[in-house]
């Protein structure tokens, strides 16, 4: 079953997602925490601000009563005494101060050891609590936040237990309004992040759909198909290219096995014509035993004719697949001697002498594949040469090549023809020899080979002058095929 | 019946030409588009098995230079399968249409039924009275009975037959029954003719002086 985390657009989203909400959340966390600690450290400073203007206050206040000099360092011990007797009170030029409860104010509380509130303010709030009063060695003092408050608390050694507060609501209101501004910000950024990557991902997916939709047709059968990705180069348009290689040669592999079947059966239907229609012509009623043998001749013949046919194409499939691999040291003359040898029968049959010229001639080849080769280039000029014609064959090497040359004396190559000459089952005159040797084949095998050795066959004619095929091959082959040694 | 074969390969040109012999057709040959085109142009033949891959002149254009002023029935023969050839061919106008390797039989059966049309008949057996010809199993029959005739007897009986009501001249019988290998010494159209009025009763062909034969 399909589901959207199959995709690969929705997982990179999710991770994306995934990824951006930690960091927008971590982001906003740190940004809110930083705020907070910024309001709270400047209420600091402003509740030790009053604390001390309170005290001075409070202290100077006891001094006027008292008369003794107001700078004096006044020590929490007589503080405290001072509280105890009572009368103090909250110092005249404070006490609006500690009497609103307006949104920032400020209050306090003295008490001593046993928890007796000594003096508070007007506006101490309800729900504040002291502080536990108990045993202290030194000084000991915390600041600390109740509910939207922020208290100082001191317990001093000597018993004395002061509590001063502000309150922070306005503050704790600007942060949480911050707080929200913030996410909603964040909610924006990560929509738009998350709106872009979906986007992002989708262009940067939608090669691999044509990619796919492309393969889905090949895979249709539509093989001339091609990716061809258009846009700037990037890894899926190398991936393209590759895929669009891969197609082309499968396509090729495809094209020569189809070549092949519709070649072969195509040749074959006029022999396996000629076989049903003698077989069913013999069969038809009784006959002498001349018409029998008459008729077993041309069924032969035509059975001769298929094989020869069949083998042709099976050579050249083996050689346009790259035919053999194996590269051995050969001299080109030896193999055409060899080939000469052969065809010296056939040549005399039909009153045509081989005249040759043989250099040594060594390349790195397969010598089967190049016997193939001249027999194939020798069996033609013999075909096209006139009763008593002359037939050259001549091979050496020039500087930089080797080379082959076969000349026949024959009626030449019609320049209409000539581009066509290498290709399967051409025949330039289109005049069949009829059960001869020719299935048209001959040339397109020579041709297969001399490319699978790096080098080429070429061919020089006139009309009525004979004709020169010439097989070359160059010295410095970077496909690692033939090279003169 | 006189059919000509136009096929380039001379194997099977050879074999398709004694298939039809053995039938008791007149057969001319030839090997390449125009030689059959100028033969074909000669307009004595009954039907033309043409192949499509000749040198020269391919089997279209064989086609086209025999229509539309030679209406003779033609069976193409191709080695090529594509449905668009054989359109092709039918649109250029072919008859009919074979793909190698054929069933001689067919081939056979094929050309009975082009020959038939070309002379408008459809039918495979000709019924005159009570003479019956069975042009598929080359049989005579009169009132059920079943007359034995030579080869050339038959031709001549069966081409009388397919072209019944209409004078037909000598030098026609000779065109249409006798291919150009054939000893003319030996065929004197009387001697057959004479030879199936005593098989078949006086009545049946009649002879029209200076003009030639006629099955009314």
């Amino acid at each position: 079953m399909k589901t959207p985390f199959h995709s690969l657009r929705w997982r990179i989203q999710a991770w994306y997602a995934a990824l951006l909400f930690l960091v927008v959340v971590g982001f906003c966390a740190t940004a809110y925490q930083l705020a907070r600690v910024h309001q709270f450290r400047r209420a600091d400073r402003e509740l030790f601000r009053m604390e001390r203007v309170f005290i001075r206050s409070l202290v100077r206040e006891f001094e006027a009563a008292s008369g003794q000099d107001a700078h004096r360092v006044f020590a929490p011990q007589e503080l405290l005494e001072r509280l105890r007797r009572g009368g103090a009170g909250v110092p005249a030029e404070l006490a609006a101060t500690f009497a609103s409860r307006q949104a920032g104010y400020f209050y306090f509380a003295f008490c001593d050891r046993d928890g007796r509130v000594l003096l508070q303010s007007a506006n101490f709030p309800e729900e504040a609590d002291l502080p536990a009063p108990r045993e202290v060695a030194e000084p000991w003092e915390d600041v600390r936040t109740v509910g939207t408050r922020r208290e100082s608390v001191r317990i001093f050694p000597e018993g004395l237990v002061a509590v001063f507060g502000m309150d922070l609501s306005a503050d704790v209101e600007e942060l949480t309004r911050f707080a929200w501004s913030l996410s909603g910000i964040a909610a924006c950024v990560l929509a738009a992040a998350l709106a872009g990557g979906w986007w992002l991902a989708g262009r940067a997916l939608r090669p691999i759909r044509e990619i796919s939709r492309t393969a889905v047709r090949i895979a249709d059968g539509q093989l001339e198909e091609r990716i061809n990705l258009a846009g700037r180069h990037s890894e899926l348009t190398e991936l393209a290219r590759v895929l669009d290689d891969t197609f082309a040669r499968l396509h090729a592999a495809f094209e020569q096995q189809r070549r092949f079947t519709a070649d072969a059966s195509h040749e074959l239907r006029t022999p396996i014509t000629i076989l049903l229609s003698e077989t069913q012509r013999m069969l038809k009623r009784p006959r002498s035993a001349e018409e029998y043998r008459a008729a077993i001749e041309t069924c032969h013949e035509a059975a001769l004719r298929m094989r020869r046919l069949v083998e042709a194409l099976l050579e050249l499939a083996w050689q346009e697949s790259g035919g053999a691999t194996r590269r051995t040291v050969c001299d080109l003359a030896a193999v055409a001697a060899e080939a000469i040898t052969t065809l010296r029968g056939m040549a005399a049959e039909r009153n045509v002498t081989i005249a040759a010229k043989l250099e040594g001639a060594s390349l790195r080849g397969d010598p089967a594949s190049l016997g193939i080769l001249v027999a194939n280039l020798l069996r033609n000029a013999i075909e096209h040469s006139p009763s008593g014609g002359r037939v050259e064959v001549a091979c050496g090497a020039d500087g930089s090549a080797v080379w082959l040359q076969v000349r026949d004396h024959g009626p030449g190559i019609a320049p209409e023809d000539r581009p066509h000459l290498f290709e399967r089952f051409y025949r330039s005159d289109r005049a069949r020899s009829g059960g001869g040797g020719n299935v048209g084949l001959g040339l397109a095998i020579a041709q297969t080979i001399a490319r699978n050795h790096g080098g080429g066959l070429e061919v020089e004619s006139e009309p009525g002058r004979g004709a020169v095929f010439t097989f070359r091959v160059s010295c410095w082959d970077e496909h690692g095929g033939a090279e003169p040694v | 019946m006189r059919i000509l074969v136009i096929e380039d390969d001379p194997v099977l040109n050879r074999s398709l030409a004694a298939t039809l012999r053995d039938e008791g057709y007149a057969v001319d040959v030839a090997f390449d588009g125009e030689e059959g085109l100028a033969r074909a142009l000669e307009g004595v033949y009954d039907a033309i098995v043409l192949d499509v891959m000749l040198p020269r002149l391919d089997g279209w254009a064989v086609l086209e230079g025999l229509r539309p002023a030679c209406p003779v029935p033609v069976l193409m023969l191709t080695a090529r399968t594509a449905i668009p050839d054989r359109v092709r061919g039918l649109d250029a106008g072919a008859d009919d249409y074979l793909t190698k390797p054929f069933d001689s039989e067919e081939l056979l059966a094929r050309l009975r039924a082009l020959i038939r049309r070309g002379s408008g008949g459809a039918g495979a057996v000709i019924e005159i009275g009570g003479l019956a010809i069975d042009t598929a199993a080359r049989r005579v029959t009169v009132d059920g009975a079943e007359i034995k005739l030579t080869g050339r007897e038959y031709r001549l009986l069966e081409y009388l037959a397919l072209h019944r009501g209409e004078v037909v001249s000598r030098a026609r019988l000779y065109d249409h029954l006798y291919d150009e290998n054939d000893d003319t010494l030996s065929n004197v159209l009387d001697v057959h003719v004479s030879n199936l009025r005593r098989k078949l009763g006086c009545d049946l062909i009649m002879t029209r002086r200076g003009h030639g034969y006629i099955i009314p």
